[in-house]
Parts: C-alpha cells; structure tokens; sequence
C-alpha cells in the first residue's frame, strides 16, 4: 500500500474542493441557464445562438475551479519527491475552499440570472445586451475566490516556493 | 505554544496532531456542508420552474400591446379584424380553420392545455383540472344547441376542439336529444352530475340547473385540487383559484339578488364552499334581501371596497355590470401581485393566463363592437378590459 504525506492527502482535498464545488454551483447554474434557454427556443428558434451564449456564461466557474485544482496538484502532489508539509496542505485546502464555495455560490447565482435574462430576451429581443449586463455580475464572486485562492497559493509558499 | 497545544489534544483523548487535524478537517467538511446544502435547496425549488416559465415569459411577449390594440381598433370590418389576427403566429392557424370567435376561444383554450402540460409536478393537478373549463363548456353549448334545434355543422362551430372530451366531440354533437348526449357521457365524471340535473331540464325546460351543475362541480373541484398548499408555489396558486372561486360566487349572489331570487332559488346551484367566502359566509350572503345586502355582508374580506365603490354605480343604473367589472379587475390584480412576488415560481404562469384570458375577452369586445353595433374606435376602447 502505498503511504501518502498527511501534507500530500489535505492538498488533495483542496484540489477536490476547488474543482467539485465551483463544479456543482456551475452545474447547478447552467442546469437553470439550459433549462430556460430550450423553453425559449420552444416557443422561438431564433433563440438558439442567444440561449447557448446566455447557458455557457455559468461554466467559467468550473474553469476558475479546474485551474485551481491543476495548479494545486502541479506544485503539491505531481512534483516527484516533494515533501509536502501540513500546513501546506492546509493552504492547499483554503485555496480550494475560496475558489469551490465562490464558484458554488456565483454559479447557482449566474445560472438563475441567465434563465431570467433569457426569458427576458425572448420576451423583448432589445433586452440582449442588458440582460448580458446582469448575468455578468455574479461572476465577481467567483473572481474574488479565485483571486484569494492565487494569492493564498503564492504567499503561502505553494507556488513559488 | 506547542507544548499548550500538545496538552489540549492529549486532553481531548486524541493519539497524535495528525488525528487532531483530521478531526478538524471533518468537522469543516460538515460546516461546508450543511452551508451547502442550505444554499442549494431554495435553488432547487426552481428548477422545475426555468422551463415553463421561458416558453410562458416568450408567448407573453407576443401579447397584444396597446399600439395593437389601437390599430386593430381602427378596423373597418370583422374580415379586416381577421386579416390583422392572420399575421399574428397565434392566431394564424386557426383564423382560417374555424369562426372567429371560435378561433379565439381555441387559442384561449390551447394556451390553458400548454400550461397544464409544461407546469411542474406539484402544480400541474389544478391547471389540468382547468382543461375540465373547456369539457363543460362543450356540453353546455351541445345541449343549448340541441336544445334551439342547431345543425351539427352549426353546433361544431361552437365546441372548441380541446379538453377530455376532444375525442368525443363528434359523437356527441351526432347525438339526436339530450338522454343520447348523456349515454355518450357514460363513464366520465359529468354523467352523475347530468343524470340529477337533466331531469329537472326536462321537466322545467329551465337550462339553468344543468348549466349550474357543471359550474359547480368545476369549481368545487377546482379549489379542492389547490387546497393542501405545500411550498409558496401552491399557496400562490391556492390564493389565485380561490379569489377565482370567491369572485364566481360573489357574482353568481349579486345577479341573484338583482333579479330578486330567494336563497331556496338559488341554493342548489351555488358552490358549497370558498376562499375567503367560507360555507356559513355563504349561506348569510344568499339570505341577503338585496343586492346591497350582499355589498355590506362582504364587510371584512378584501372584496369590500371595491363593491362598496361600484354599488352607487349599481343603484344609478340598475345594473350589476360595475360589480362585476371590479371583481374582474380584482381578479387581474391578484394575478400581477402574484406574478410579482413569486417571478421565480408559479407567478408568471398565473399572470400571463389572467392577461391572455383579457386578450381574448379584448378581442370578442372589438369583433362584437366591429359587427353587431357598428361602435366607434373610443366607444369600444372604453369598453376594454
């Protein structure tokens, strides 16, 4: 069997925070996105390109929550050799808890303006631009997160280090 | 510093700092996820939501707006009416398959069957029993027009192809007399209710009790299948078939009362029970003398004011049109504050029914206005709900 660090375990974890919860808020929003945007093109075909736009907007949680995970993995458990401390591993884990609850949070957030914004644009076609405008800015959220989880990674000696 | 600590998990009963720091991180785990869990469930409520409620928010979209309104108001005749509803996607496939008001009403009628259909699991029993609106209104127009001596292609015209009899339309518009109307029923939940209420037609020639037995158990069902209100959806959908019950019993006392029926007269056709108008509130507003009788015993329920401002309009004219005017406009109220509160829910969908059924009570206005009294633009503006 083989022995994994304490250090090496907990910056697993975080990789799996990072990725599975902004994951699931991405899920859960585009679900929402999806779900409005074929009620649209149901009642209006022309919705098609505007619905895909409006459902991809909830994924770049899932992105921001990918590269954390990679970039944890990459300096933590893919290095050969790498003894990791745990208290890196604790890092490890805030990282990917400030990027997983952010994505979580933001992606369930952008996923229900999405489906609200669409039904609005096949309501009112000149709504288009503004309800862009409104599914945008849950994204913030997810932003902070995955600036908190950069800079824990680099002041906490993961990246870098 | 370290030793202190070292004390506290060897106080906790815990072998190393490994197993301490694993306790922590389970611990966090549980935080993180009763935090969650608490997120993700009010989001999940909608869900079933998103899909209806786009196709509902698209067809909104193409409702009449007030520039349509007024152009089609400008109208000359009925034939330019149609010419202006063949342009619209709605109205375009059934103005040159059907009359026009059975055009309107079909689209009334396919516009309530897409709702029951795309409405979610825990409200779709009310909006499928709604289609039940469309049966009833089937057998009462057979039997008025059995009744009159119609042609089948004449009695056609005035069914709507939708609801659970769709199927049996034709076999019962072929039926030669109204016993042979109700064989044909057999096995639906309507012959228990004609085989007591046609007797009576036959013996009084009154259509009355066949029309009132239909309406009732229609909205007697109707608040029973919204009674058990189990998250804000169903109560809102609750809330908005009562106040549709309520209104039609209100009504159905303030016409009594002007044609100056007794309670004995008009007991048996009313609905047994309401939403704000409960059995015993009833039963005192039947036993009303008057018309203003019925205004004052409403004292406390939110259909009030609203009479209280039209009686003087009733006692100038005579006539229960302004009740009834204020209880429709009621009724639209609700709708919208409801499709306000709950824009995430069942709101929209109770919203955009209520001004679709507008839209084509609208449009008869203006054909009827275009047709039968050659009334100007303004006049029949005014007229407009």
């Amino acid at each position: 069997m083989v022995e994994v660090a304490l250090g090496t375990a907990l910056a697993a974890i975080g990789a799996g925070v990072a990725i599975g919860f902004a994951g699931l808020g991405s899920g859960i929003g585009q679900g929402i996105a999806a779900a409005g945007s074929v009620g649209a093109v149901a009642e209006d075909e022309d919705m098609f390109a505007r619905g895909i736009i409006f459902t991809a907007l909830p994924e770049t949680q899932a992105i921001y929550g990918f590269l954390i995970a990679i970039l944890l993995m990459v300096f933590t458990i893919m290095v050969p050799g790498k003894e990791v401390s745990a208290a890196l591993g604790l890092v490890a884990i805030g990282a990917g808890a400030a990027i997983g609850f952010a994505g979580l949070g933001s992606g369930m957030g952008q996923g229900i303006a999405a489906s609200s914004s669409v039904g609005s644009v096949v309501e009112d076609p000149d709504m288009f631009a503004r309800g862009i405008i409104f599914t945008a800015l849950p994204e913030t959220q997810a932003i902070y997160g995955f600036l908190i989880a950069i800079l824990l990674m680099v002041f906490g000696g993961l990246l870098g280090g | 510093m370290v030793e202190n600590i070292s004390t506290i998990i060897t106080g906790l009963g815990l072998p190393s700092g490994e197993a301490f720091l694993a306790l922590v991180v389970v611990v966090l785990a549980i935080i993180g996820l009763i935090a969650v869990i608490s997120a993700i469930r009010p989001v999940l409520s909608m869900y079933p939501y998103t899909y209806p409620l786009a196709r509902v928010r698209a067809r909104k979209g193409r409702l009449f707006t007030d520039k349509q309104y007024t152009e089609l108001l400008e109208s000359q005749t009925t034939e330019e009416v149609k010419n202006y509803l063949r342009g619209l996607p709605d109205y375009a496939k059934y103005i040159d398959e059907y009359p026009l008001e059975k055009a309107l009403d079909t689209q009334l009628a396919e516009t309530y069957d897409l709702i029951a259909r795309i409405a979610p699991d825990n409200t779709k029993d009310p909006f499928t029993f709604l289609m039940k609106k469309w049966d009833i209104r089937n057998i009462k127009s057979i039997i008025i027009a059995k009744e009159v001596g119609l042609s089948e292609e004449e009695t056609m015209n005035l069914v709507v192809p939708f609801g659970e009899l769709s199927d049996k339309l034709n076999t019962l518009i072929d039926a030669d007399n109204v016993d042979e109307i109700l064989n044909n029923l057999e096995g639906t939940d309507y012959a228990p209710i004609l085989e007591d209420s046609i007797p009576v037609y036959k013996e009084t020639g009154i259509l009355l009790p066949v029309e009132a037995s239909l309406d009732k158990y229609l909205l007697e069902n109707l608040l029973r299948t919204a009674a058990t209100p189990e998250d804000d959806n169903t109560a809102y959908l609750h809330e908005y078939v009562g106040n549709l019950v309520d209104i039609t019993n209100i009504k159905m006392i303030l016409r009594a009362k002007a044609d100056g029926l007794k309670y004995d007269d008009i007991e048996p056709y009313m609905v047994s029970d309401g939403y704000q108008i409960r059995e015993w509130k009833l039963k005192d507003l039947m036993e009303s003398e008057d018309v203003s009788g019925v205004v004052n015993g409403l004292e406390g329920t939110d259909y009030a004011p609203m009479l209280t401002e039209s009686l003087t309009d009733y006692t100038e004219t005579g006539s229960i049109q302004a009740f009834e005017k204020a209880l429709d406009n009621h009724i639209s109220k609700v709708a919208m504050r409801i499709s306000q509160k709950n824009q995430f829910g069942i709101g929209p969908m109770i919203g955009y029914l209520n001004k679709k059924e507008n839209e084509i009570k609208n449009l008869k206005i203006i054909i009827r206005g275009k047709r039968e009294q050659d009334l100007s633009a303004s006049v029949i503006k005014e007229m407009l709900v």
